[in-house]
């Protein structure tokens, strides 16, 4: 009997450690509302994605902010993002303290802006004046609750390869290039003009795929997939029938090259000649140097921008720094999102990365209008310029909350289907049958 | 705890106090009251064997039964991800799957892709089971080598078909068009995407399913494969009359694993194409059930349906699996009829070995086998 005393002390001993546990497991949840300090040091966490530039700000501030540890994760691509994002956010638990929000899924995070802590409390009224006003517009909700810092907009202008220009005979100085395309007054029509006389001369692609091309023609219309009131917008829609007809024309003459977005066969179709244009936000200059030294190239493999864009000014994409209400220090997520789109940061950010500063004084900065890598591997272009030159005009369009996914899977098949010699009225009937099923709102 | 404050006799009071019940019973109802410390004993003798086997079920209970019943409870309520809980609907989220074009879309996809991994890599598990069991050189060489790919994680297996397959720049195609056949379109037409991504099942599972069936198989008695062949039995015959039925409940295993494995298929088909906008190909040529429910949850928020769907593909799972396991037994069984020929001790003979098979389940081989 004396070893069943034993037994029954060890389950005793087991059952309250599981109490004890649970009991810490409840307990964990407190915060700290003292300032961070060498005393009372802080970690806070950063996810980011896609190339934002913003790695190497985060020593800088750690030095200047004693006790405050920075542990920053990227995610390979915003979409990736979205999904880590509403896995957490669903969870209600493990969203870091800044968490990065792209414009494209803007609409889902404005449905649930109450987990977002009003950055108006932690000094966003002080501050708003940095940046150009529809950016922080985008970022404040309906009860005018600021929720996020802009980081990047994404003015778009036009990649193209001078080598291609050249073999094509066409002008090959990126002024020239602007004036062929129409300069101010550049329209989609003259785009695909010029294209079917490149493909004649060449017998190459214009273009790498239909889908970016589909991209900024809807960012550019006044009203995109949603009306600003919310309700979806897209049969019926003459404005967006229109440019389809026109993309598709393009697509039937072969201007496309059909290529794989975001793979481009691991960046090798930029290099071997397969298309000669490229739709250029100011984020895309650091993908597109990211794909053409991946596949072996350099500098001279010719690619330049120009400070034109068929259909005039458009925005796509750009980011937001956001601090999730389930933070544990608010405060002090608020101060470094607030220093990671200052104008300083942002010189960086678009020095390493090409993301075009939101903020109106970082937009003049020498930084950004000088010479830096990008610069250099655009021929020389001054791309700070022609972004700063692109973003003029620039008019936020409504995103409703399935804009992104409407982009993707209603569209992103209907432009491979494009690619792949659909006419276009089975593919647009196509698509309009993809959103009657996916039931969407 | 009572008993760690008792006086150091307790043990012989105890024991006393228990002979004191028994008198009681027989009729001395004088002292019949129990003591606690004999309460306590009863109640270790009755509950600690729960309690032992306690931990299992606990977590059993925490993370399979409940996530179960939880699923189901959204599956019948309007359950937005991000939102929360909105009204309950009943079965209306099952109605509109079971209407859901993209829903049967995806169940054809999951058993196209499961026949065709399934099927041949069975029938090649097996037969290099076959040949393994032989007299072969370098016999641990080989039995690892098979099982080499196995230890690869399914992402790197997946990244790696897939660059091989990809249309534009992948080897296969350089190949295709090297000898002058039209590139296929891997990740974007039905068959050649089922093609590849049962490939990517097969090479990862085949040695698997191969090492169990040689287990199986070096269980089977030698004598009757001796006796056997002795009556002129040749390699043939020995193999569909003896090693097929002898193996059968490893078979069994194997399939069922393979059915669950296969209709639950998610990492081949999710990172096959990754810059896929939409999940599964760009008109969802490879989406499986498992993707459009991953879709369904994640991309397009609607976490209701997505339940719904992970509950009929839970019902299918089970279907499945037990129309597998009644055509593999009836197989098996008319097998087992063949050499139902054999003498009473080579039956004894085979029982015993079956018993010692690790991978059966047990209670299989003693209904089979007896006379």
């Amino acid at each position: 009997m004396k070893f069943s005393r034993h037994t029954r002390t060890a389950t005793a001993v087991a059952g309250a450690a599981a109490f004890a546990l649970l009991a810490v497991g409840c307990s964990s949840g407190a915060t700290s509302a003292e300032p961070a300090s060498t005393d009372n040091p802080v970690t806070l966490t950063v996810t980011t994605f896609g190339t934002m530039g913003l790695d190497g700000l985060y020593k800088q501030y750690e030095a200047d902010h004693p006790g405050i540890t920075i542990k920053a994760t990227n995610i390979d691509t915003g979409g990736n993002a979205l999904t880590d994002w509403k896995t957490k956010q669903a969870a209600g638990a493990g969203l870091p303290d800044v968490q990065s929000v792209e414009e494209g899924w803007l609409g889902q995070v404005m449905a649930v802006s109450d987990s977002f802590t009003d950055l108006g409390a932690h000094g966003a009224a002080d501050i708003k004046d940095r940046w150009v006003p529809w950016k922080t517009e985008q970022a404040t909700d309906s009860k005018d609750r600021i929720i996020g810092y802009g980081t990047d907009i994404g003015p778009v202008g036009l990649c193209y390869n001078k080598k291609l220009f050249k073999e094509a005979g066409l002008p090959t100085d990126r002024a020239a290039v602007a004036t062929a395309l129409g300069g101010d007054s550049a329209t989609w029509a003259k785009y695909f003009e010029t294209g079917k006389e490149y493909k004649k001369a060449t017998g190459k692609a214009w273009y790498d795929q239909s889908g970016f091309v589909w991209n900024s023609m809807v960012n550019q219309l006044p009203e995109g997939y949603y009306k600003a009131d919310g309700t979806l917008n897209i049969e019926g829609n003459a404005a967006l029938a229109e440019r389809w007809g026109e993309l598709a024309d393009g697509a039937a003459a072969g201007l496309s090259a059909g290529q794989t977005q975001w793979d481009w066969g691991k960046g090798k179709a930029f290099v071997d000649g397969s298309f000669a244009t490229f739709v250029c936000p100011g984020w895309m200059l650091g993908v597109v140097q990211g794909q053409v030294e991946a596949a072996g190239g350099n500098a001279d493999s010719g690619w330049d921008f120009a400070d034109v864009f068929p259909g005039g000014a458009t925005n796509w994409g750009g980011t937001f720094l956001t601090v999730p209400t389930q933070s544990k220090h608010p405060a002090e997520a608020a101060e470094l999102a607030a220093y990671l789109t200052d104008a300083k940061s942002q010189v960086a950010a678009f020095q390493e990365a090409g993301t075009f500063p939101s903020v109106t004084a970082a937009q003049t900065d020498p930084g950004v209008t000088g010479s830096n890598a990008l610069s250099k591997f655009f021929n020389d272009a001054p791309v700070g310029e022609i972004l700063a030159s692109r973003s003029e005009g620039v008019k936020a369009q409504f995103k409703g909350a399935n804009d992104s996914v409407i982009q993707e899977q209603v569209f992103g098949p209907a432009t491979i289907a494009l690619d792949k010699g659909t006419d276009g009225q089975s593919a647009w009937d196509s698509a309009l049958t993809t959103l009657k099923n996916l039931d969407l709102k | 705890m009572t008993s760690t404050i008792s006086p150091p006799s307790g043990p012989r009071q105890e024991r006393g106090a228990r002979r004191d019940e028994k008198a009681g019973a027989s009729g001395h109802e004088t002292r019949s009251r129990p003591s606690l410390r004999a309460k306590l004993g009863a109640l270790d003798v009755k509950v600690s064997p729960y309690l032992y086997i306690a931990p299992f079920f606990i977590l059993f209970a925490l993370v399979g039964l409940f996530p179960l019943v939880y699923t189901f409870i959204v599956s019948i309520n309007d359950w937005d991800l991000l939102s929360g809980a909105g009204d309950w609907v009943g079965m209306e989220n099952y109605v509109a799957e079971l209407n859901d074009p993209y829903f049967w879309n995806s169940l054809f996809n999951t058993f196209s892709i499961f026949l065709l991994s399934a099927i041949p890599q069975l029938i090649a598990a097996t037969f290099i089971a076959a040949i393994l069991d032989q007299n072969l050189r370098a016999k641990t060489f080989w039995r690892m080598g098979i099982l080499l790919p196995y230890v690869v994680t399914p992402v790197a297996v997946t990244l790696i078909f897939s660059s091989a397959f990809d249309e534009k720049y992948g080897l296969i195609n350089n190949f295709l068009q090297m000898l002058n056949f039209d590139a296929v379109g891997w990740k974007s037409e039905v068959l050649p995407s089922h093609i590849a991504i049962a490939s990517m099942v097969n090479w990862r599972w085949t040695g698997y399913n191969a090492l169990i069936l040689l287990a199986a198989m070096q269980a089977v008695p030698r004598e009757l494969h001796e006796s056997a062949a002795l009556d002129g039995a040749g390699a043939f015959r020995r193999f569909f009359s003896i090693t097929l039925p002898g193996i059968r409940p490893s078979m069994i295993f194997v399939i069922i694993t393979a059915t669950v494995g296969g209709l639950q298929i998610f990492t081949e088909p999710k990172l096959f194409n990754p810059s896929s906008s939409t999940l599964g190909g760009p008109n969802r040529e490879y989406q499986t059930t498992v993707l459009y429910l991953w879709d369904l949850a994640f991309n397009r928020g609607d976490f209701g349906k997505a339940s719904a769907v992970a509950w009929l593909l839970f019902l299918i799972i089970v279907l499945v699996g037990v129309l597998n396991f009644l055509i593999s037994r009836s197989i098996a069984s008319t097998n087992g009829d063949r050499s139902g020929k054999l003498n009473r001790s080579d039956r004894r003979a085979a029982r015993k070995s079956a018993q010692q098979n690790a991978q059966g389940s047990a209670q299989e081989n003693s209904k089979e086998h007896r006379p």
